[in-house]
Parts: C-alpha cells; structure tokens; sequence
C-alpha cells in the first residue's frame, strides 16, 4: 500500500500543482488575511479610520481589540469560517474535477489502488490546508508587525499561531465530506449544495446557542466567533469534528471502492 | 488448449428494472481481436466497465487473464479506453502520460517517450490536452491504454473522431499489438466497415443479450447473396424467369433473385433470359456486408443499399 500510496500521490500532486487551485486558494487566504488586517487597522483608531473614510458614520465595531491577542483570534475566526469555504473548494476540485473532466473511469482498473488514490488526494488537501493555514498565520505575524500591534511576547504569538494552526486542522478535516459529496454526486454543483448548506446551518445553530453539537460549527466555536462563553465545547466538539473528517474519509474510499461506475 | 484472456460466464447487470446485459457468455482468446456491435443502450459499454470490474454483474462471473473479481493485480496487465477520450485538461500530453506511468507503477524510464512515438503524439507532447483537436485526445487516451503493453486491451469506439489515416495507424496497432505480443482486444465501434477489417471474431449484442457470434473469416457464408440483374423489359424478365422455375421480383433498381440456385449459377439465369428474348444488361451477385448483416440480426432498418458486390 505504501508504494502505491507513493504513486498516488505523486500524480495527485502534478495535477494539483498544475491546477490553478493553489493560486486561487492561496490568493483567497491572503485577501482574508489582508481583510483581517484592515479591521485591525480600523480597530486601532476608529476615528482615524471614520476620518479616511474607511468607515461609515453610523458603523459600530465591536468584540475586538487592536492586540496581538485580538488580532491572532481573528485569524483563527476567519479560518474557521472563510476557511471552511476555501478548503472545501479544494476538496470539492480534487474529487469533482475526476467527473466534470471524464477522468474518473481513467482511475478504476489501476495497479494503484482506488482506495490509495481517495487517500492521496485526502493527504494533498490536508496538506494544502495546512501550507494555507500556516500562509495566513505567516501573513498576520507581517501584518501586526507593520500595524505596530501592542501586546506581543513569544508566548502570546505561540498560543495565538497554535490557536490557529489548530482551527486550520479541524476546518481541513471538515472539509473532507465535501469530497464524498463530490464523489456521490459525481460533480462539482452537489458538493457546492452540500458546503452551502453545511455553512448556513452551522451558522443557525451557533446563532441559537447549539453549535458545539453541530461539527461545522465547531472551529468557529473554538476561535470564539460566538464569544468566549461558547468557546468551550468540552471533548465533543473536536472530537466530533475528527469523527465526521475519518467517517467521511472511509465512506469516501468505500464509494470508489464498492459503488457501480456505470457513468 | 490456451486459456482465454477473458472469459463471461452468464454475465448480467440489471438497473432498476432495465436489463442492461443478459446473461452474456463470450471468450477471448490470447492475441484475438473481438469486436462487439450492437445498438446504442444494446449493452456493450457496461459489458466492458463489467469486464475492467467497474460495474459489479449481478449474475454471472468474470474472469481477466485467469483471474476472478478481487484480484487487482491483474489491472497491472490491462489497458482500457471506456467511453469517451478524456485527459487532465492543464496538462500536456507528456504530463498526463506520466500520471498514468505513475498509478500503473511502470519503472521503464522511456515507457512514455515510447509511447508518445508510437502513437504519433511527438509533435503534441507538450501541448496541454485542453487544446487537442477530438483525433489528437483520442490518440492520448489509446496512448494511455498501451503504455504498458497490456496483455488485456478493452476499447469502447477506439476510432472515435480520428481521420482516415488515424484509423488505419490504430487499425495497424492493434493488429501488431495482437500478433508480436499476444494482446487479447474486447473492442466496440460504430464503424462497421473497420469493424469487418480488424476483427477476428464479432459478438452481437443487442438489448443486453448475445444474438451472434461468428469468426469474420467466417462472414462471407453467413450473409445473404442475391443476383440482382437489369434487362431493356424487367417485367418480361420476371415472366421469363418465373416460368423457367425462377422466383425473381422486381425491386427499385433491378430484378432481384434470393434462391440459391441463382446466385450460385447466374450464367445459368442470363441464359434462360437469352433464350427467353430479354438479355441481361447487367448481372451481378451482391453480397450483404457486414452492416446490412448486422441490421438484419438487430432487426433494424437500413439507412439504404449500401452492400458491396462481387462475381461481377
């Protein structure tokens, strides 16, 4: 398996480098990052912001300080959220583009396994999620630095860096059933359904104070999105979010596995 | 005895309640080029996705080069192209080749330069495969399938959108793929007339069963003959014939004679019609081919006459 799982994601690895996913995504990561910065900039003196016109006279800012702290939970709020939507892209490219470009039946009698291709695409999403995640992280050290952020000490950016490589990971694993929905869907447009939905209803339930048992709600939780009160979702919410990433792993390699290939 | 490449024992797929296969058995022999025809919806690309184990039958069983369903092993020695030609459109041809060496886990290091070659590719191998014309993919994806020199070939429309002199290269491939190296090849195609020239044995199939089975060489004592003959008055010729013992009937564009004691003698109907007073002004035996054979099997209607004749 270990051979194959090479081969796999060697050739996995050429289509995604020569995709423009990763200019796309790393291009939207750094929009987000750039956007956390400018509430940072507004946050650091709302006036100054109100006078260039950055803001509008009745806008209201709160929740956040112009801190390294604030600013480190801001990026963690925004990968959980804008993170989900950017990684489930790439999960939903990596498994749909096999049907929208007729490529998927070249993947079904091969020495390497279909199982050992599902996983190799898992571990480049995985991977990329990770290279983003340390790209926004990256980017708001540069950003702070150029702001002038009070409140920096080595312990402060660690916890604040971890805070957000951490949320980065369980919004990845997230974005796995995104893949499967692609898979069963046979394309890109159920899968998008499904991120939608996903979205609007993790935003519903952390609205009406229920989200820490609703996985996709989860990350945002855990960055305190909904305020330090719904930050602590106890055991169940992570170990929820790595439930639903393995499940649908293994559901996926079982689909490609088991289900008729007639289209 | 060889054992066969492949081998369908009572192979049958059923979806909701459309039988799309039924009970189908066939074999393919080491270095055999079989050729399946059948309608469209008659069953042959799920026959093949049955075959490369992408479709589970819900009867019957397959067997790929001595092996049954489960050994994956065996797809290390089979090439397909099922259905359309497709490639990884942002990659050049080079590039999609490699990603097939790679999950086919070839080590030659030349396995796609050789391939690129001999599929006439070398001039397109760094072109991205978004803007190859339907005949260049098309090559790419047969390009894909013999990477590897498969000892198994299964190729749905393998002509597909390729020009005349792709047809006969792909033709010659196959061909010398089956006779240098024993290449066992299940194909399908539209084109009957290459079908008649390629294959060795054609199945046909329509609505999910084996209707028929014949060697190609075997073709010419299968189709139906008839004597088609013109004269200056074709209805005293048909008087003239019918009262020699003759059943002859005026079709469109000649007097048509079906038994075989005519098209067996026709130098013995043209001397009946001399002697009766109408010559024959032309005389010719005309053999179904393969298309017309096909239609009649199928029960479907020719487009027109499109046989070829001969014993002019």
């Amino acid at each position: 398996m270990t051979g194959e799982l090479a081969a796999a994601v060697h050739a996995e690895a050429l289509k995604l480098r020569r995709s423009r996913v990763p200019w796309a995504t790393a291009g939207a990561v750094l929009l987000a990052g750039a956007v956390g910065a400018f509430f940072m900039f507004v946050l650091q003196d709302v006036d100054r912001a109100r006078s260039l016109g950055l803001l509008g006279t009745k806008a209201q800012l709160t929740g956040g300080t112009a801190d390294w702290p604030g600013y480190f939970a801001l990026t963690a709020q925004t990968v959980s959220v804008g993170g989900l939507v950017i990684f489930g892209t790439a999960a939903i490219w990596l498994f749909g583009r096999e049907f929208s470009d007729r490529t998927a039946t070249d993947l079904l009698a091969l020495p390497t396994s279909r199982t050992a291709v599902v996983l190799a695409k898992l571990l480049l999403l995985l991977g990329w999620c990770s290279v983003l995640t340390v790209l926004l992280v990256l980017l708001a050290l540069v950003l702070g630095a150029a702001l002038g952020l009070p409140g920096w000490s080595g312990g402060a950016a660690l916890r604040g860096a971890g805070g957000v490589l951490g949320t980065g990971l369980l919004t990845a694993g997230l974005a796995v059933p995104y893949g499967l929905a692609a898979s069963v869907g046979r394309g890109y447009l159920p899968a998008v359904a499904v991120l939608f939905l996903t979205v609007l209803v993790a935003q519903v339930l952390a609205a009406v104070g229920h989200g820490a048992w609703f996985p996709w709600a989860v990350p945002a939780l855990l960055a305190g999105t909904a305020g330090p009160a719904s930050a602590d979702t106890g055991w169940t919410g992570p170990a929820g979010v790595v439930l639903v990433a393995l499940g649908s792993a293994a559901a996926t390699a079982l689909w490609w596995e088991r289900a008729d290939h007639s289209a | 005895m060889t054992a066969p490449a492949l081998r369908l024992q009572g192979v049958s797929k059923h979806y909701g309640t459309v039988c799309a296969v039924d009970r189908v058995c066939l074999e393919v022999a080491p270095g055999e080029l079989y050729a399946l025809l059948g309608l469209n919806g008659a069953g042959k690309t799920t026959v093949m996705r049955m075959v490369l184990g992408m479709v589970r039958p819900a009867a019957g069983s397959v067997t790929v080069l001595g092996r049954g369903r489960g050994d994956r092993s065996v797809w290390a020695e089979v090439g397909y192209l099922v259905e359309a030609a497709s490639a990884y459109p942002e990659l050049t041809v080079r590039e999609n080749l490699e990603v097939a060496r790679r999950l086919r886990r070839l080590r030659s290091p030349t396995a796609v330069e050789d391939v690129v070659e001999l599929l006439g590719l070398r001039e397109h191998a760094d072109r991205r495969a978004r803007v190859l014309s339907q005949g260049n993919l098309q090559r790419l994806a047969l390009a894909r399938a013999v990477l590897h020199r498969p000892s198994l070939l299964v190729l749905d429309e393998p002509v597909n959108g390729l020009d005349p002199a792709g047809v006969v290269e792909v033709r010659t491939l196959l061909e010398r793929l089956a006779r240098e190296h024993g290449t066992a090849v299940l194909l399908s195609s539209h084109i009957l007339g290459e079908v008649a020239r390629v294959a060795t044995r054609i199945g046909v199939l329509h609505r999910g069963g084996l209707l028929d089975e014949f060697a190609t060489a075997d073709l010419p004592d299968r189709v139906r003959r008839r004597l088609e003959l013109t004269t200056r008055d074709d209805a005293r010729a048909v008087r003239v014939l019918a009262a020699a013992g003759y059943t002859a009937r005026r079709g469109p564009r000649a007097v048509v004679l079906e038994e075989d004691r005519a098209t067996d003698r026709p130098d013995a109907v043209a001397a009946v019609l001399v002697h009766g007073g109408v010559p024959p002004t032309g005389l010719a035996v005309v053999r179904e081919d393969l298309e017309a054979h096909f239609l009649r099997l199928v029960g479907a209607q020719a487009p027109g006459p499109r046989e070829g004749s001969d014993d002019r």
